[in-house]
C-alpha cells in the first residue's frame, strides 16, 4: 500500500459509521421524551422537518467537502471562501457548538447511567453509606446526580481522547453495528406494543401544529453529526465519491431511523408521560416486558450509552481539527495545537475543549434543552455561512474550486440550506439564542482584537470584491478593505514556470530565497493555448491540461532540493503567457519573481499584447530572470555601480551565502591604474553597506565593463547583475538587450530588477489604475 | 566514535526532545551513511484519528528540522521520511525493508513504566518484532 492509502483509511463504511454514530446517540436516546411533550405526537413530523433542513445542508456540505476534503470542515470553507472575519465565526461557532452538544450528549450519557446505577451505594466509614451519584450542594450550585454522571462521562470521555487510547476501526463500526441491530430489535418487538389510540389519544397535534416548528428546533441537534464527516475529510478514501455518500446517506439513514423509533415511542407511552432523561429505557421496559425483560432494558441501556459515548468522542475529536484549522491560519495561537510528546494528541485543544464542556455540564446541565439549542444555533448559523460559501466559490470563479459532487438545483439549493438555516433559528427561545449569538459576537471581537493582525488568508469574497472594486459598490469595497486581515503576509517567491521538466533550476534558486525568508515558493506553471482554445472553466480539454501539468510539477518538486521550503503548486492556462507572469506576482501579492528567460519559454518569444512599458516599467515586485546555464552556486560574481538594482543583486548574494555558503566576489569597473584606489573604496563601502564585508573584491582597470565582467566570469559559476537602467525586462522582450555579455560568458546570469520607487508608490496607493 | 559499517541505518523520532537527543547522538557516529530520520504517523484503521493526519505531518516535519539542528558534522547524508500504520513498530520495521536500513537506531526515551503503558511501548516491541540489528545508543551527556 502506498503511503497516501495508509494516511487515508476511512473507507465508505467508516464514515457512515462515524455519520450514524454521532447523530444517533443524541435524537433517539435522549430527545423524545421532551420533543414529545413539546409537540405532541406530531413531534415525528418536527423530526422529520429537522432532517430535511439537515438534508439541504448535507447537500451543500458534500459539494464544499469533495472541493476541499480538509481538516476542519466547515471553518475550513467558510475561511477560504467568506475571508477570516466569518472564518472566524464559523470557527468558534462550530467549536462552541460542539462542546454544547458534548455537553448534551453527556447529559444524556449521565442519565442512563444514572438508571444503571440507581440504588446502587458506596459504604463510606463515618458518612454510613453514600449513592455512588450523589447530588451535590455547592453554595449556589446544585449539581443532580444525573450531572455528576455526565461530568464524570465528560473526563473519562475527555480524558481518553487526551492519552489517545487507540481506537481501532473495527470497534468504530461494530458499536454503530449492534447499535443499528439492538434498535432494529427494539423496533420490532415495539411494533407489537403500538397501539394507534394512544397516538390519537388527544388528537395528533394536542399543543397545536404551531408547535411542531419549536420541537424541531429542539430536535436539530440530533441531526450535527453529519459535518464531522466533513472536518475529517482528509482521511477518507476517494473522498470524492465516499463524502457526499456518507454525508447525504448518513442524514437519510438517521432520519428513517428517528420517525420510525420516535413513531413508535408515541404509540407505545402516551406523548406527555414519557420520560424526560431517559425515554428509550422506560419504553423498553413496556415493550420487553414478558418477553425479553431485564436483558431487553439493560440492552438498551447500555446502547444508549455507548450511542451518546460515540456521540460526545466524535465531537470532542471534531473540535481539535477545527482547532488545527484555525491555528493553521492563525485565528488561534499555535500553541494550542501543540503536538503532546508521548501521546502525539493535540492534547492542548482537547483539554480546553474538555474544560468547556464540564463547564457547560455544570452550569448549564440542568436544562437539557438550553444545551441541546444553543448547540443548534452555533450550528445553524455555521451551516447558513456554509451555504453562502459555497455560492461564492462559485460565482467568483475561483480556479481550484473543483468539486467532484455538485448540489443539485443550483443556486436554489444553497439559498435554500441558507433560509432554512436561519428560519430554524427564529423558534428557538431568547435564551438560546442570545447564548449563540454572544459566542458569535465574541468571534467578531477576536478576530478584530487578536486574529486580524496574525492572519493573512484572504477569502474569495474579499478577493472577489476587491479585484473587482471598479464595477462594485463603494460600500462593498469598504466593507471588504475593512475586514481584510491585515497580517504580516508571508514572503511570497513566485516561479513562473513554462516546461516543468526543465526548471528545477529555478525552483532551487526560489528556494534559497524563500528559506532565507522563513517564506513559501509558489510555482505556478503557466499553459500559454492558443487564441482559438476557450478557457471556459472545467472542460474537459482545460482538466486534462491541468491534471498533466499537476502530475508533471509533483514530480519537479519531488526531484528538486527546495530546502524544505513549502512549494505551493498550481496551473494557470492563458493566452498570453507573458502578461499572465505579471498577473500572478500582483496577485499573489509576491515578493520576487524568479523567471527563466531563453528559448522554449512562451514569454521569451515576446508576444505581449499590452504595451510592453506598461507592463515592464511598472513591475508588481522584484524581479529575477535567470539566464540558465546550470546552477552552481559556489562561486558567484557580483558586478556593481551602486544604484537601486545593485541593492538587489547584494540581497541576492547575501541570501546564496548564507543558505548555501557561496563565495562572493565583488566587482567594479574604472578607467585605468589611477582610479584603482578610489574603485577599491568604493567597493569596500558598497560590501560593507550590503552585509557583504566578506566577499572577494575585484577591480578591473581595463574601463571596458562588458570586457571585464566576461573576463571575470571565467572564474565564476553564476553572475548576479543588476539592471543599471530602467526597463531590462521590456528591452530582453524587445530583444535589444544591451548585455550581449548575457550571451557571451559561459556561466549562469541572474538578472535583477527591483521596481522603481514611484511604482512602489503607485502600488501602494493603487493609483496604478488607468494610467 | 564513528561506525563506518553501516551504509544506511533508520533513526525513528517520536517527539521533539527525542529528536534532539537523538541528533545529538548519532552526529558522527555514521560516517559517509545514509541517515533516515522517520516519523510514524500512528493510524486508527478505520476510525477518526485523535489528532489529525495534516497535523502530524506539520508536526513531524518540525521534529526533523530539530533532528537536522542537532545532528553536527560528519559526511553523512540525512534524509527524512513520514510512514503511516496502525502499529508503529510495524511499521517502522516496513520503513527498514523498504530502506535498505541496515539498522534501526534509537535513544531508550527513559519513559516510566506507566507512559509505557498507556502508549504501547514502541521499544519494547520493536526489540521482540525485529529482523534486523537495532543499536541502541546511550544519550549524549558531555555537551
Amino acid at each position: 500500500m502506498s503511503d497516501e492509502e495508509l494516511a487515508k483509511d476511512l473507507g465508505l463504511i467508516s464514515a457512515l459509521a462515524v455519520g450514524i454514530g454521532t447523530m444517533v446517540g443524541a435524537g433517539i436516546f435522549v430527545l423524545p421524551g421532551v420533543a414529545a411533550a413539546e409537540a405532541g405526537p406530531a413531534v415525528v413530523l418536527s423530526f422529520l422537518i429537522g432532517g430535511c433542513i439537515a438534508m439541504v445542508n448535507a447537500f451543500s456540505v458534500s459539494e464544499l467537502g469533495t472541493a476541499m476534503p480538509k481538516a476542519g470542515g466547515a471553518y475550513y470553507y467558510i475561511n477560504r471562501g467568506l475571508g477570516p472575519l466569518f472564518g472566524s465565526i464559523s470557527g468558534m461557532g462550530d467549536w462552541m457548538g460542539l462542546a454544547f452538544a458534548s455537553a448534551f450528549y453527556c447529559i444524556g450519557f449521565g442519565g442512563y447511567l444514572t438508571t444503571l446505577l440507581s440504588g446502587v451505594v458506596v459504604p463510606l466509614p463515618v458518612v454510613g453509606t453514600v449513592d455512588l451519584l450523589p447530588s451535590i450542594v455547592l453554595g449556589p450550585l446544585v449539581l443532580s446526580d444525573i450531572q455528576m454522571g455526565a461530568l464524570l462521562a465528560g473526563i473519562v470521555f475527555v480524558g481518553v481522547n487526551y492519552i489517545g487510547a487507540k481506537e481501532t476501526g473495527g470497534v468504530q463500526t461494530a458499536i454503530v453495528t449492534l447499535l443499528l441491530g439492538i434498535l432494529t430489535i427494539f423496533a420490532i418487538v415495539g411494533f407489537f406494543s403500538f397501539d394507534w389510540g394512544t397516538v390519537t389519544a388527544d388528537g395528533l397535534t394536542p399543543e397545536g401544529t404551531t408547535a411542531i416548528l419549536p420541537g424541531t428546533a429542539l430536535v436539530f441537534v440530533s441531526y450535527l453529526g453529519y459535518a464531522k464527516i466533513a472536518t475529517i475529510g482528509e482521511e477518507l478514501k476517494n473522498p470524492g465519491r465516499n463524502l457526499p455518500i456518507a454525508i447525504i446517506g448518513s442524514v437519510a439513514i438517521v432520519m428513517v431511523i428517528y420517525s420510525i423509533l420516535v413513531g413508535l415511542m408515541v404509540g407505545i407511552i402516551p406523548y406527555d408521560s414519557i420520560s424526560e432523561s431517559t425515554p428509550m429505557s422506560d419504553v423498553a421496559e413496556i415493550i420487553f416486558e414478558g418477553n425479553l425483560g431485564v436483558i431487553g432494558v439493560t440492552s438498551i441501556t447500555l446502547a444508549a450509552l455507548l450511542a451518546t459515548a460515540s456521540s460526545a468522542n466524535a465531537s470532542i475529536l471534531a473540535s481539535a481539527r477545527i482547532n488545527f484549522a484555525m491555528g493553521r491560519d492563525k485565528i488561534v495561537t499555535d500553541w494550542l495545537n501543540e503536538i503532546h510528546p508521548t501521546f502525539a494528541t493535540p492534547y492542548r485543544s482537547i483539554a480546553l475543549t474538555g474544560l468547556m464542556i464540564l463547564f457547560f455540564i455544570a452550569a448549564l446541565g440542568s436544562d437539557l434543552e438550553v444545551l441541546a439549542k444553543a448547540a443548534s444555533v452555533l450550528h445553524l448559523v455555521v451551516y447558513a455561512l456554509i451555504n453562502v460559501a459555497l455560492v461564492v466559490f462559485r460565482e467568483a470563479d475561483v480556479p481550484e474550486y473543483d468539486p467532484d459532487f455538485t448540489v443539485p438545483f443550483y443556486p436554489i439549493t444553497p439559498i435554500l440550506g441558507f433560509g432554512l438555516s436561519l428560519g430554524l433559528i427564529y423558534f428557538m427561545d431568547t435564551i438560546e439564542i442570545a447564548l449563540g449569538l454572544s459566542f458569535v459576537v465574541g468571534a467578531i471581537v477576536w478576530y478584530g482584537v487578536y486574529a486580524r493582525d496574525k492572519t493573512d488568508r484572504e477569502g474569495a469574497l474579499s478577493n472577489y470584491i476587491l479585484s473587482r472594486s471598479d464595477e462594485l459598490p463603494d460600500a462593498a469595497v469598504s466593507a471588504a478593505n475593512v475586514a481584510s486581515p491585515s497580517g504580516e503576509s508571508q514572503y511570497k517567491v513566485v516561479v513562473p514556470v513554462s516546461n516543468p521538466r526543465t526548471e528545477s533550476d529555478l525552483l532551487s534558486l526560489a528556494s534559497v530565497f524563500a528559506k532565507a525568508n522563513d517564506g513559501i515558493v509558489q510555482a505556478v506553471h503557466i499553459v500559454e493555448v492558443p487564441d482559438q482554445t476557450p478557457l471556459s472553466e472545467g472542460s474537459e480539454h482545460m482538466r486534462q491540461i491541468d491534471t498533466e501539468s499537476q502530475q508533471l510539477m509533483e514530480r519537479v518538486r519531488e526531484s528538486t532540493d527546495t530546502m524544505d521550503v513549502p512549494v505551493d503548486v498550481r496551473t494557470i492556462v492563458s493566452h498570453r503567457a507573458f502578461e499572465e507572469v505579471f498577473d500572478v506576482a500582483r496577485r499573489e501579492k509576491a515578493d520576487k519573481v524568479v523567471m527563466g528567460w531563453g528559448p522554449g519559454r512562451p514569454w521569451s518569444a515576446g508576444r505581449a499584447e499590452r504595451p510592453l512599458d506598461e507592463l515592464a516599467h511598472d513591475l508588481p515586485c522584484d524581479f529575477l530572470v535567470f539566464h540558465d546555464r546550470g546552477l552552481e552556486t559556489d562561486r558567484v560574481l557580483v558586478p556593481t555601480a551602486g544604484g537601486p538594482d545593485s541593492d538587489l543583486s547584494a540581497e541576492v548574494a547575501r541570501y546564496l551565502r548564507d543558505q548555501l555558503g557561496s563565495e562572493i566576489t565583488l566587482l567594479y569597473a574604472v578607467d585605468g591604474d589611477d582610479e584603482a584606489a578610489a574603485g577599491e573604496r568604493f567597493l569596500t563601502e558598497w560590501g560593507a553597506e550590503h552585509g557583504l564585508e566578506d566577499a572577494a573584491i575585484r577591480i578591473d582597470t581595463s574601463g571596458d565593463v562588458e570586457g571585464a565582467i566576461e573576463g571575470a566570469a571565467r572564474e565564476h559559476s553564476l553572475i548576479i547583475m543588476g539592471a543599471t537602467e530602467r526597463g531590462l525586462l521590456s528591452r530582453l522582450v524587445r530583444g535589444s538587450i544591451a548585455y550581449d555579455v548575457v550571451h557571451d560568458v559561459e556561466c549562469s546570469v541572474l538578472m535583477a530588477e527591483r521596481p522603481t520607487s514611484r511604482s512602489v508608490r503607485e502600488r501602494l496607493f493603487g493609483l496604478r489604475r488607468d494610467e | 566514535m564513528t561506525d563506518s559499517t553501516y551504509r544506511t541505518v533508520l533513526v525513528p523520532i517520536a517527539s521533539d526532545e527525542d529528536a534532539a537527543v537523538t541528533g545529538d547522538a548519532v552526529s558522527s557516529r555514521f560516517d559517509e551513511a545514509t541517515i533516515i530520520a522517520v516519523y510514524v504517523v500512528e493510524k486508527a484503521g478505520g476510525a477518526p484519528d485523535t489528532a489529525g493526519v495534516e497535523q502530524r505531518e506539520e508536526f513531524a516535519r518540525g521534529l526533523f528540522e530539530t533532528f537536522e539542528r542537532h545532528f553536527r558534522d560528519g559526511n553523512a547524508t540525512i534524509r527524512n521520511r513520514i510512514a503511516y500504520g496502525t502499529n508503529v513498530a510495524k511499521t517502522l520495521l516496513e520503513v527498514a525493508a523498504d530502506e535498505d536500513a541496515e539498522a534501526i537506531v534509537f535513544v531508550p526515551r527513559g519513559e516510566s513504566r506507566w507512559r509505557q503503558l498507556l502508549t504501547g511501548d514502541v521499544a519494547r516491541k520493536l526489540l521482540n518484532q525485529t529482523d534486523r540489528p537495532v543499536l541502541i545508543l546511550p544519550r549524549e551527556t558531555d555537551e
